[in-house]
């Protein structure tokens, strides 16, 4: 494939314009996250301990994991808003799946159901995208829609509480003292990067997204490689799923409610641009581990209680900073950092 | 025309149904008693119309009208006059509109990323500002905006109907309207055709913000509550009811026409099924299904013409 291609997509190429954007992007967010952390730190050392940090991460394992695979949706020039329904699907029905009371099936078993359920769903949306031609946003949007209320069905008000030991140690044990999640993450992160990075598929990712249709010239099969990102973002909410929703005790219908908003904005403030072609993992990483240190930030910042109230508006404000910064650096370099261009 | 079409039909059939299942869901005095329902779906769709025509998208609509909303409460807590916090609510909407057309327009940024950010952005706001409070206890006369009626039709309506008009007549007849299809169809040529581009995006989100705030209001004198909740997803049903009533959501194509009735069918099924059914997860189902449907049929119905 890539004699075909010729070269590497300039996103991959090494320092390429769309190469530089998503680095630069990454350096940005580390810095931020650093003085974040920093300032925060000195306010309150308690902010600096291991333990805090180690809470942070687990807070952010799911939003990283399901948006390593929202960042190789987007980069296909796709996007992706059912996963907070389907988080939710996926909740209600481990609960169903595990709980003695209803189905009580064996953990191997619940693991395996929950890991093709999610595929599963991610290949609808990738036919529905690729096959049935409808615009993504349109077809997740009616997936968010439909799986919500598949899952109300499901739980008909009630709550699963007796979720067996064996899937509560998902996410409550660990190895090495660092919980599954921190492991599941790290592995999902790795192999995303690799992919992404060092596979022809990743070349094709980022080909479809830069342009459709030069790509399909150069025979690949958009469709495929689209359907292909849908099945694995629904296969990592699987993922997600399976480490986060056991680490309470309580199953309920609400589940992932606004989810696909915070796995978008870690993606969009990551520098992967929403058209698609260029931006990485690593920035979406970090994006996501910012947006969970501002929300621990204000706790420690001693606020008070009025200080959560102001999260969200804080958030917002802080990615409007962010892309607006990046937006002025990328003009004044004269590199294409931005997002929409007129010729869209 | 062919997708208003279908989606008439859908309507009536659904009406059809309401009848066979319950004979007093259809009569004149129940519609217009439910009607009152859509109007924040109805009066933000107007706006999105013509927002998703010029190939933009607003996700922030739900946020504002929070915003709003709890703008109108603390004022009236603080003793300003309900006229003057109701005016100072639709202008808070009107300014959040604004910032979100100058980030577009002026920065240009994509809207989904601008929009996503404010609709955190908003909400954090309102919750902020409120600390999460309800402020409720409206006087009667305050309350008639939301509940009140004029020779039997509900006062919310009324509004709607004029606004759907205006906007039908803007958007199809009027120069402003022809610039939102060509900016929708191709903004650099609508650029080099001397399109007003900046100036009309901005309008757009302006106008956007301002009927969210007026949804704000509305809501809040209807429920006779403002709290920073309210309004939490609209968004994504005003976009289905868009999209529903036959908008291209990559812009240049749709008709008021087409909002109205998309938005009516969304009403209908959802008072329906919760007067019949009383399951709200039904609704959601119906919903979702019916949306993509209507855009794969009209993918196959394409397909076949071409």
């Amino acid at each position: 494939m890539k004699r075909v291609l010729g070269q590497r997509p300039a996103a991959v190429r090494d320092g390429g314009a769309g190469a530089r954007a998503p680095a630069r992007r990454s350096l940005m967010l580390a810095g931020i996250l650093i003085l974040v952390i920093g300032v925060v730190s000195a306010v309150n050392p308690a902010f600096a301990s291991l333990r805090n940090l180690g809470d942070l991460l687990v807070q952010s394992a799911p939003v990283i994991i399901v948006g390593c695979g929202m960042t190789l949706v987007v980069l296909t020039g796709e996007i992706d808003i059912s996963v907070g329904s389907l988080l939710g699907l996926l909740a209600a029905l481990m609960g169903v799946f595990a709980s003695p009371q209803h189905w009580g099936l064996p953990t191997a078993v619940v693991i395996g159901l929950t890991l093709a359920v999610g595929t599963g769903a991610g290949l609808l949306n990738g036919l529905l995208v690729t096959v049935g031609r409808v615009p993504s946003i349109i077809a997740t949007l009616a997936m968010l829609t439909i799986l919500r209320g598949v899952t109300e069905f499901i739980m008909g008000g009630r709550w699963i509480t007796d979720l067996p030991p064996g899937i509560r140690a998902l996410g409550t044990g660990g190895a090495l003292g660092v919980p599954w999640c921190l492991w599941v993450a790290a592995a999902v992160v790795g192999v995303s990067v690799v992919i992404a990075r060092r596979t022809p598929l990743g070349l094709r990712l980022y080909a479809v997204g830069g342009n459709a249709e030069a790509a399909g010239l150069a025979r690949i099969s958009t469709a495929r490689v689209r359907i292909f990102a849908f099945m694995l973002l629904g296969l990592l909410t699987a993922v997600a799923a399976l480490v986060a929703v056991p680490q309470q005790s309580v199953v309920e219908s609400g589940i992932g409610v606004g989810f696909e908003l915070v796995v978008v904005t870690a993606v969009v403030v990551g520098g992967t641009a929403i058209r698609g072609g260029t931006g990485g993992i690593a920035g979406t990483v970090l994006a996501a581990l910012l947006l969970g240190s501002i929300r621990t930030a204000l706790v420690f910042l001693n606020f008070g209680e009025t200080a959560t109230y102001w999260e969200r508006g804080i958030q917002g404000g802080f990615i409007l900073a962010a892309v607006l910064v990046d937006h002025l650096v990328a003009a004044r370099q004269g590199s294409g950092g931005r997002f929409i261009g007129a010729a869209a | 025309m062919l997708h208003e079409g279908v989606i008439a039909l859908l309507l009536i059939l659904v009406m059809v149904l309401a009848a066979w299942l319950e004979p007093g869901f259809i009569s004149v005095g129940a519609q217009l008693e439910l009607s009152t329902h859509a109007f924040e779906l109805a009066l933000l769709a107007l706006p999105m119309t013509f927002i998703i025509i010029a190939g933009g998208i607003d996700l922030s609509a739900g946020s504002t009208m929070a915003l709003a909303s709890v703008t109108l409460g603390l004022l009236h807590q603080a003793g300003t006059p309900l006229w003057l916090a109701s005016a100072a609510a639709v202008s808070v909407g009107a300014a959040a509109g604004a910032v979100n057309g100058i980030f577009v327009s002026a920065v240009r940024i994509h809207p989904l990323i601008v929009t996503l950010a404010t609709l955190a952005a908003y909400r954090g706001l309102a919750e902020g500002i409120s600390l999460g409070r309800p402020v409720s206890g409206f006087p009667e006369g305050f309350q008639w905006i939301g509940a009140g009626t004029v020779l039997g039709v509900p006062v919310p309506v009324l509004v709607l109907i004029v606004a759907v008009m205006v906007a039908g007549v803007v958007l199809s007849r009027t120069v402003a309207g022809h610039w939102v299809y060509t900016i929708g169809g191709n903004e650099l040529a609508a650029r080099h055709c001397g399109v007003p581009v900046g100036r009309v995006q901005f309008g757009l989100y302006t106008l956007s913000g301002m009927a969210a705030g007026l949804a704000g209001v509305v809501f809040a004198a209807r429920r006779n509550t403002a709290k920073a909740d309210i309004g939490a997803g609209i968004e994504l049903e005003v976009i289905t009811a868009v999209v529903l009533g036959g908008v291209s959501i990559f812009g240049g194509r749709g008709t008021i026409t087409g909002t109205v009735l998309g938005v009516a069918l969304i009403h209908e099924l959802r008072e329906l099924v919760g007067w019949h059914w009383r399951r709200d997860e039904l609704i959601l189902i119906v919903i979702g299904v019916i949306l993509v449907g209507s855009v794969l049929l009209n993918n196959l119905a394409s397909r076949r013409r071409a």
